[in-house]
């Protein structure tokens, strides 16, 4: 199965991803062999999908749900210990290429 | 050319839990950046969502209150998308199966709002933007909206407020949400087009409008724009627009070129959810009086439409009004003086939204009372009230028993007696059958008893004098 | 024959030895085997001897359980409050999580003892640990050869006895073809029997956390103290009280054999050694029967339409704000997500984030999501009719020994033929077992991988422990630690 080059990109850019040029090419052999591979599939269904489910079919009762009361939040330290912080807030540096 | 408006909103709700909707951090508004915050609203790796069961509660109400079908099967979804103030890149939202479909909002005139669907979702953070920094802020990530999604079955921009007002106030009553539009607790996003002879236009989206006075002015503004376009020969461009508080313009935040791929499919981290028929049932059950049932009940003891429509405004009024009601205060009286002199005490929306007094119903139905059993007249009801509304404290403060107890059934009669001598020409008068004449005699009472009197009670002693 | 963990705890019990010194012990066979096996990618033998001292507090006051003193191992991708997990990735590098999984809070609650975080492939998105940010571990049976994936760290830290215990986490066969490849156990409970809190998420609704170990009946040690409902997961289960029986009447037993299990692909030595322990169970008395599962075909496709679709959203969160690596040139800061993430995560977690956002995406999502959830439900249905006339499935983990290191497989695809017995039972949320039931050339182990029903964990552990008591398989492990 091909794949256009700016489907790739498309792809890309909806996952927040970036490919040099080189790279995308080499990516685009590897990606179109797996959808291909995924495509297995195409054979065992026909006709429509439109009332297909996601998910396990498992379920929860309203019941057991979890009760509104709130709990104590994380210290803010331990919340902003793995990133970088300023007055509280996360913060990202716009820096200059 | 015959242009129409067509425009249909989508309004998300922020709802007063007590936790977010899928952890136990808090949902206060103003805390501290990021102390509201733990692995679940975060994005932290590992972490799971549980839902509120309050959360699908109040949805269950919004959806009744809106006479919406409610689905007891129900399911979450992730949607897609990327955003630094979104910290798991995707919402908890709902899809294909939301938890309240088909409903409708009735304007006043009569007409009926459609209300497509209502969603549970979580909210996002804060991000502000400042000399080359990003500060962001998670607090407000997760906390539990509802969207609410109208059809495009409004036509104008006085529609268009009234929809907001009545969806406001609705939400309001059924205590889901305070619905602050200043705060954000609520947010509109209107789509607005124009259809020509009965063909549908293009519609633009003018996103996260925060006022009432706003949202009819950008559909004015946005009205008029696309109706230049066209009648320039020219096609409206399908677009994300922001509206400009400022300049009372709109300007194109993403074309449809840019348009966003969702990516919608069922949380796995989540289960279905199944709401039984009775607990709907008891849902419905236990909630408070919509507003057009308020204003029903209120017209139905005497009270005039307009002060009826005046005190349907606000949930905290009603409360503070049936509060009085149930203290036996009439009704007819108290919506006057509420409507009449707390109204003039308090002149913002916020401010009559919030109903702060400083003394409570019961001792306002008390004051209500000597008017209703004719102890004290109406004047001297609004006089002391002001003092009350200014100074707070108890209304003995203002009028003491021995007071009230002064005039008496013998001491009115003597009054009426003294005025109808103190002035033989208005009795010529009203005995001529100029029965205005009558309000001459009802200056000289007030005066002399410093306005205690029961006028409507003297009237009647002045009616049978004169008519001997 | 008695369990390493048991055997501990009643040394422990008697005053044999003490938590600390065995926790030493361990400590300095790692020292000394880890450099080569590169099984754990983070140690934390500080923490680990403070936990040894309060186990033994427990002890002496008789307040310890089966797991108190025990020394053990977590695969990288388990939350571990303060102490680095970075799911051997660079995306995560340096993360240290501001909680802790629920499996590790209910085992730190049993005074376990953690020696490390074990190696694993980048995101669990793998079936030879290769894809690790540290490079990958080696089997302790050949240094030359994989230990299988995701969970290879963990398999080896078990096989070579650098831990008695390991967890691991299985969305298509994680735990079980690594225990496959490297001679150990390894069980994968129902799905949602324990709870995935803390567990970094590769595909949620695949996604289930396992213990690898020396026997059955240590897997269902540490199955017994991490399973049961936990209120954060909504999707876990609640579980009988009580240990998990171990002794089953296998003449009571009908056990299935699956022929797609056996097609062509799998190799001779594995069906040699299959069909030996499926006559173990008849000689015990068990009713033999072939059954087919047809939907067996299409199990790969639609596990990756599925992993690949969940794995894309799941992965979004890594933007380097909150947590783990961020790029050092960017423009704004979208361009700092791009950037950060395009560096962070390897070639294969990319090319799995891609595929599952394009069989997501607007105009694709019917046809492969869609169609793959319907056809995952045929599966369930297929094992459903199975067990209707079978108790247990007997097949092999892995239709081949492990492979050599660095061995390019033919295709990106082919690699994943790997997981090809695995994966049904993963698509159906199925107990499975792996356990060792010969050796192959090379001196390589093979496993035998036990299906059985949904919540039938007690049937896969009790003829795991039955079939270990017959077939007594002696994986060339390395030597035990010596007390």
């Amino acid at each position: 199965m091909a794949i256009e080059k700016q489907q790739l990109e498309h792809l890309a850019r909806l996952a927040n991803l970036e490919f040099g040029g080189e790279e995308l090419e080499k990516f685009k052999e590897g990606f179109e062999e797996m959808v291909a591979f995924c495509d297995g599939i195409n054979h065992a269904v026909a006709g429509d999908t439109s009332s297909i489910r996601g998910v396990d079919s498992r379920t929860i009762d309203f019941e057991d749900l979890r009760e509104d009361t709130a709990q104590p939040s994380l210290a803010a330290e331990k919340v902003l210990s793995n990133g970088q912080s300023s007055n509280g807030y996360f913060t990202v540096r716009r820096v200059v290429k | 050319m015959n242009y129409r408006l067509v425009s249909g909103f989508e309004t998300h709700v922020e709802l007063a839990t007590a936790s977010k909707i899928f952890c136990g951090c808090s949902t206060k508004f103003g805390a501290k950046p990021n102390t509201h915050c733990c692995p679940v609203c975060t994005g932290q790796p590992g972490s799971l969502p549980v839902l509120n069961k309050k959360v699908v509660e109040y949805a269950i109400r919004a959806g009744l209150a809106t006479h919406c079908t409610i689905n007891a099967v129900t399911h979450l979804d992730r949607k897609n998308y990327s955003y630094p103030d979104l910290p798991k890149a995707y919402q908890i939202s709902q899809y294909d199966r939301p938890l309240c479909e088909h409903g409708y909002i009735e304007l006043d005139s009569g007409k009926r709002i459609g209300i497509t669907r209502i969603h549970i979702e979580e909210d996002a953070g804060k991000l502000v933007h400042e000399r080359g920094f990003t500060y962001i802020d998670y607090n407000r990530g997760g906390v539990p909206l509802i969207e609410i999604v109208s059809e495009p079955d409004i036509s104008s921009p006085e529609e268009a407020r009234e929809y907001v007002e009545k969806l406001q106030l609705i939400m309001r009553y059924i205590g889901v949400s305070d619905c602050k539009m200043q705060e954000g607790s609520m947010r509109c996003d209107v789509n607005v087009s124009l259809s020509q002879d009965g063909v549908m236009g293009t519609r633009t989206e003018i996103k996260n409008m925060n006022s009432v006075t706003f949202i009819e002015r950008a559909i004015i503004y946005e009205a008029a724009r696309q109706r230049e376009i066209l009648e320039g020969g020219g096609r409206v461009e399908q677009a994300t627009l922001r509206f400009d508080e400022a300049t009372g313009e709109t300007y194109v935040m993403r074309t449809k070129e840019d348009a966003q791929d969702y990516r919608y499919f069922p949380e796995p981290d989540l289960l279905t959810v199944v709401i039984p028929q009775e607990k709907i049932d008891e849902i419905a059950a236990h909630m408070s009086e919509l507003p057009v049932q308020k204003r029903a009940r209120y017209l139905s003891l005497g009270i005039s439409a307009q002060n009826a429509n005046l005190l349907c405004r606000y949930r905290a009024v009603c409360d503070f009004f049936d509060a009085c009601l149930k203290a036996d205060a009439g009704a007819r009286h108290a919506a006057n003086l509420i409507v009449g002199t707390i109204y003039a005490a308090l002149p913002t929306e916020e401010d009559k939204e919030a109903f702060a007094l400083p003394f409570a119903a019961e001792e306002f139905a008390k004051l209500v009372k000597y008017v209703d059993g004719g102890k004290i007249n109406f004047t001297l009801a609004q006089i002391t009230l002001s003092e009350m509304l200014k100074k707070g404290g108890a209304v003995s403060d203002y009028i003491k028993e021995e007071d009230l107890a002064g005039i008496s059934a013998g001491e009115l009669e003597s009054l009426c007696i003294q005025a109808v001598a103190a002035n033989p020409a208005a009795a010529a008068d009203y005995r001529a059958g100029k029965h205005k004449a009558i309000g001459s005699f009802f200056g000289y009472i007030k005066r002399a008893t410093g306005g205690r009197a029961d006028i409507k009670a003297a009237e009647q002693v002045l009616k049978r004098l004169l008519s001997d | 024959m008695s369990g390493k963990i048991a055997r501990f705890s009643a040394m422990l019990a008697r005053g044999e030895v003490t938590s600390r010194q065995l926790t030493e012990r361990y400590i300095a066979r790692i020292q000394k085997l880890n450099p080569v096996l590169n099984a754990y990618v983070c140690t934390t033998f500080e923490e680990a001897l403070i936990q040894a001292d309060y186990a033994d507090g427990l002890i002496k006051s008789g307040m310890a359980m089966p797991l108190t003193g025990i020394p053990m191992a977590l695969k990288d991708n388990i939350c571990t409050e303060g102490l680095p997990t970075t799911c051997c990735s660079k995306m995560l590098q340096g993360y240290r999580p501001c909680y802790s999984a629920t499996v590790w809070e209910r085992l730190k609650a049993q005074g376990a003892v953690l020696l490390g975080k074990t190696n694993m492939d980048e995101f669990a998105m793998g079936s030879a640990s290769e894809t690790s940010f540290f490079g990958a571990p080696k089997n302790p049976a050949d240094i030359s050869r994989v230990t299988g994936g995701s969970s290879g760290g963990s398999a080896a830290a078990v096989a070579a006895d650098l831990a008695v215990y390991a967890l691991g986490s299985d969305t298509g066969g994680s735990v079980r073809q690594p225990a496959s490849f490297c001679g150990v156990v390894g069980f994968k409970p129902t799905y949602g029997a324990v709870s995935r809190y803390g567990l970094i998420a590769y595909a949620s609704s695949l996604d289930q956390i396992g213990p690898l170990a020396s026997s059955a009946e240590d897997a269902a040690i540490v199955y017994d103290a991490i399973r049961g409902s936990d209120v954060r997961d909504q999707t876990s289960l609640p579980s009988a009280g009580g240990p998990t029986p171990l002794e089953c009447d296998i003449s009571s037993l009908t056990v299935g054999v699956p022929q797609e299990f056996l097609g062509e692909g799998v190799a001779e030595e594995v069906k040699q050694a299959i069909g030996a322990a499926v006559c173990a169970f008849e000689r015990a008395g068990a009713k033999v029967k072939k059954v087919t599962l047809p939907a067996f075909e299409v199990a790969l496709p639609v596990y990756y339409i599925i992993s690949c679709a969940e794995a894309s959203s799941n992965l979004g969160r890594y933007d380097g704000i909150r947590y783990g690596f961020r790029a050092e040139q960017f423009g704004d800061i979208r361009d700092m997500v791009i950037k950060t993430r395009s560096a962070g995560f390897g070639n294969e977690v990319k090319r799995r984030i891609m595929l599952g956002t394009y069989v997501l995406s607007s105009g694709y999502f019917d046809a492969y999501y869609k169609k793959a959830c319907l056809l995952r439900g045929r599966i369930r249905q297929e094992f459903a009719r199975v067990f209707g006339e079978c108790d247990i499935l007997l097949t092999p983990t892995s239709p081949t020994t492990a492979f050599r290191l660095g061995q390019k497989p033919a295709s990106s695809t082919a690699a994943y033929l790997a997981d090809i017995c695995t994966v049904p039972a993963s698509i159906a949320g199925l107990p499975a077992v792996s356990v060792p039931c010969g050796i192959g050339e090379g001196g390589l182990p093979i496993g035998l991988q036990m299906i059985a029903d949904r919540s039938r964990d007690d049937l896969v552990l009790a003829c795991a422990h039955f079939f270990e008591g017959v077939a007594e398989v002696k994986t060339p492990l390395c030597r035990e630690v010596q007390l």
